[in-house]
């Protein structure tokens, strides 16, 4: 019988902002362990909630190897390996004063927005050791601001965006990097209806796609891309991968939930416009004959799924006036698009801002967006830039059609 | 037994939480689990700040607390603060579900119930991977406060959940079905009822053409018309968003003309169903609340903090996802009321429309967005061809303002899977419904 063990721990501590002030600290340590035993091509998975005691959840995972879930043995072998990324960002004693001078600050550079939502400091420690001399650990922490901005008297629930996430807090550089936006969005600004470059975080556009690189559609004939691994689809410059780097994504850990790592830390779904990889677990890795991804997640007392942790795309440009130069639509706040059964993506955009070689320069109307799928990552795909508009992050350009909300022909 | 301290307000809520999932995928079992947690959130309140904990060792509450207590000041006129005097001290056991508990049925029970099912998702051969799951959640709550409150009361839900992919040549659509009750044995004899919607949806697959983009006339199902409400009047009730803006009560000021005469949003937690609140997180009963009556704004949804700062009563809507996280302003069951008209007087009238069967999700700001799944033309009065929409849009107040028909039939829905998201905190079940609605004009894409 074979056996893997894993441990999660996750510490956060909470500020709830209303009115641009502090009200509420809130400090979770949780901590999940999980069992999953191996025979006779079953799996049986104990998990519990709270310090794990690896001998009793390995008697209860014995124990539910009976329900016969089906599930292949593949453990990978020996490997110890440890990447923590734990060095303290603020003293857990010092969040509320320092935060408290950053929110005030943050109030008289920004007098026309009323600002609300949270500040998190997140540590995360995830070991994994199985039966075959597996060990990994991995930790990560950050600290996160997610403001939402209410243009006052505007009378909407919010208007805006302000989002920071880093591991090293400089308030200068986020105040900086709030300001430009806060400035950006009193400037009204105008677009012609056409085909524009619209830059975005890769989430908002590759988000809605994910699910047909996933492998049980794709071997289900339901996915796009069905029949097409190994072939060139997609533009030459889009290399598309998950992100499991701990000191680049935030709130990732090197491995996944079955103990697979990949080159860099990072599998590859698109390599040059090359389909190579798809969203597999283990199990439908070898049903399937697909190449495993390693990228699985699980619940901590279920079976490995189908997991994805962060987009990552090649950089193709150094900075985004490069990425694109000339007029550009920057989008901030996107819900609710989707794509029909035939791969056309439509989404509304309720908040976006003009961007003018690289810089934004002014606050959009509410408009639409939409492409084909194909075209999308392939002849419209314009790259991704690293590193902005803060660290670690991205933007990626794509060519949409921009419309006016509501359907109309002027923006 | 917790003892409270003077000179702060404290509350305590404790959770256990029982769930069962069983899934199969095309055939093979690949999920089998009862998970039972039990946790509670535990906040104090001095008068300046909240202080907030999450404990899975349930055995030591005091500890907990006491910890909270030392990080607050005390507050000798705590009992005076507005938020604290609103606090309702109700004394309660309210356990609906103690005669047929979800948890007691053994999971052999529902896996053979699921069994049954799934033979009737492969009756069409254009269904390439089809999976069905069995999912229950049966909760039990103690809350206790430091006013004296103390209530234990209980919540159920099962269901059935069906996926399948369906492929036939270069056509493709991902199919859906869910069945949503709050006992283990209203879920038998549903066959019928699964195979029609498989088969409505491989015809859908074979048979559905692109739309032709525009402004249209759009007549939403009950399913539709409660995530319209739910998304694009619903959130904006939850009075949070009004905390940080002085200028949002005179924006929204209750009597405000905000839609047709002929609409009325009401929201309920005492409605059976996966929206079943009948005390929310900090104690407060459940009541009906209008949001809108008549065209008219006629409430809005409140936690005691907000309740407090607005200057309003409680509505019974400050709710947590879970014993990880603070209760905030949240739905429970979101719908709106019915009309005068049945089914085909609604859509007797349309020349050209279209009609929002099924929907795969909806989100709302000042522009609200549905994404259809199935959907049909209207031609002439009657319903056509079925059509590929990818989204529905519209500015909020002019299409709650276009509503021009109700059918008299309401149908409220429970769902086992997915759930409310508001920022941190995702997939709070609620329930929501209402008549098939009319809308004079939508923007269709």
């Amino acid at each position: 019988m074979e056996k893997e063990f894993i441990k999660e721990t996750l510490h956060t501590i909470t500020l709830n902002i209303t009115a641009g002030k502090i009200d509420s600290f809130r400090e979770v340590e949780k901590t999940t362990g999980t069992v999953r035993v191996y025979e006779n091509g079953c799996i049986g998975v104990a998990g519990c909630l709270g310090e794990p005691d690896e001998d009793e959840l390995t008697e209860q995972a014995k124990e539910a190897l009976s329900f016969g879930i089906p599930y292949p043995c593949r453990l990978d072998g020996a490997e110890e390996r440890i990447e923590l990324h734990d060095d303290e960002i603020i003293p857990v004693s010092e969040l509320i004063p320092t935060m408290r001078a950053f929110l005030e600050r943050l109030g008289e550079q920004c007098p026309k927005m009323a600002f609300s939502n949270k500040i998190n400091l997140i540590y995360k420690k995830t070991e994994y050791h199985n039966s075959m001399g597996r060990h990994l650990l991995s930790s990560g922490r950050h600290l996160s601001i997610e403001l939402l901005a209410q243009n006052r008297g505007s009378g909407n629930l919010f208007d805006t965006f302000f989002l920071w996430a880093g591991e090293h807090f400089d308030p200068d550089e986020v105040l900086a990097y709030f300001r430009e936006q806060y400035d950006a969005f009193y400037v009204p600004a105008d677009i012609e209806p056409g085909r524009w470059p619209v830059v975005t975080e890769p989430g908002n556009l590759f988000g809605t796609f994910l699910q047909h690189f996933v492998g049980d559609l794709y071997i289900a004939g339901a996915s796009l891309v069905s029949g097409k691994l190994g072939e060139k689809v997609f533009h030459e410059k889009l290399t598309f991968c998950d992100d499991m780097d701990p000191g680049t994504s935030f709130e990732t850990c090197f491995f996944d939930a079955e103990g697979c790592t990949a080159k860099n830390d990072k599998p590859v779904l698109v390599e040059n416009g090359v389909l190579t990889g798809l969203l597999t677990t283990k199990k439908t890795s070898e049903e399937y004959g697909l190449p495993v991804f390693g990228s699985a997640d699980a619940p901590y007392d279920g079976v490995p799924g189908i997991g994805f942790h962060s987009f990552w795309l090649e950089e193709t440009a150094r900075t985004l006036k490069e990425l694109v130069p000339g007029k550009a639509v920057y989008v901030i706040i996107a819900s609710g698009g989707d794509m029909t059964p035939d791969g056309h993506f439509a989404a509304p955009v309720q908040m976006a801002y003009l961007m003018e070689n690289g810089r934004i320069v002014g606050r959009l109307p509410e408009i639409s967006v939409s492409g084909s799928f194909f075209d999308l990552l392939g002849k419209d795909y314009l790259g991704t830039v690293h590193d902005c508009p803060f660290k670690k992050s991205q933007l990626t350009a794509v060519m949409m059609d921009v419309k006016k909300a509501g359907g109309g022909s002027n923006v | 037994m917790i003892q409270f301290r003077n000179g702060f307000y404290a509350d305590v809520r404790v959770e256990d939480r029982c769930r069962a999932v069983i899934s199969y995928k095309a055939g093979t079992l690949e999920e089998m689990r009862s998970r039972r947690e039990l946790q509670a959130f535990l906040r104090v309140y001095d008068g300046k700040l909240w202080y907030y904990a999450s404990v899975t060792d349930v055995g030591h509450l005091q500890k907990t607390l006491d910890g909270l207590y030392a990080a607050a000041e005390e507050n000798p006129d705590i009992l005076e603060d507005p938020i604290v005097r609103r606090f309702e001290k109700n004394r309660d056991v309210l356990l609906s579900f103690e005669d047929h508990p979800v948890r007691n049925v053994p999971l052999s029970e529902k896996q053979a119930l699921l069994l049954g099912y799934l033979p009737v998702l492969t009756e069409d051969p254009c269904v390439t991977m089809p999976v069905g799951m069995y999912l229950d959640r049966s909760s039990r709550y103690h809350f206790m406060s430091s006013l004296g409150a103390d209530i234990e009361y209980d919540y159920q839900t099962c269901g059935l959940s069906f996926n399948f992919s369906m492929a036939e040549g270069e056509k493709k659509f991902q199919g859906f079905w869910q069945k949503g009750a709050t006992r283990f044995d209203e879920l038998a004899g549903v066959e019928d009822e699964l195979r029609a919607a498989v088969k409505e949806q491989a015809e859908f697959m074979r048979n559905s053409v692109p739309v032709e983009a525009g402004q249209y006339p759009v007549v939403l199902s009950p399913q539709a018309a409660g995530v319209f409400a739910h998304e694009s009047f619903g959130h904006k009730s939850e009075s949070d968003f009004m905390l940080s803006d002085a200028s949002m009560k005179d924006e929204w000021q209750i009597g405000k003309n905000v839609g047709s005469p002929i609409l009325s949003i009401a929201e309920y937690g005492g409605i059976p169903g996966s929206g079943f609140v009948p005390y929310d997180d900090e104690g407060t009963k459940a009541r009906k609340n209008y949001l809108i009556k008549n065209g008219v704004l006629a409430g809005r949804l409140h936690s005691a903090m907000t309740a407090a700062a607005l200057d309003e009563e409680l509505t019974g809507n400050a709710r947590a996802v879970d014993c990880n996280f603070e209760p905030i302003v949240r739905m429970t069951t979101t719908y709106i009321e019915g009309g005068d008209l049945d089914f085909d007087e609604l859509i007797a009238p349309i020349k050209k429309g279209y009609f929002i069967k099924t929907i795969n999700h909806g989100s709302g700001m000042s522009t609200f967005t549905i994404a259809p799944s199935v959907a049909y033309e209207i031609s002439d009065g009657k319903l056509g061809r079925p059509v590929q929409i990818s989204v529905i849009t519209g500015s909020v107040f002019e299409t709650l303002g276009l509503i021009d028909g109700l059918t008299k039939d309401v149908e409220l829905l429970s769902f086992v899977t997915g759930g409310c998201g508001k920022m941190e905190q995702v997939n709070l079940p609620v329930g929501f419904g209402g008549p098939y609605v009319r809308v004079s004009s939508m923007n269709v894409q």
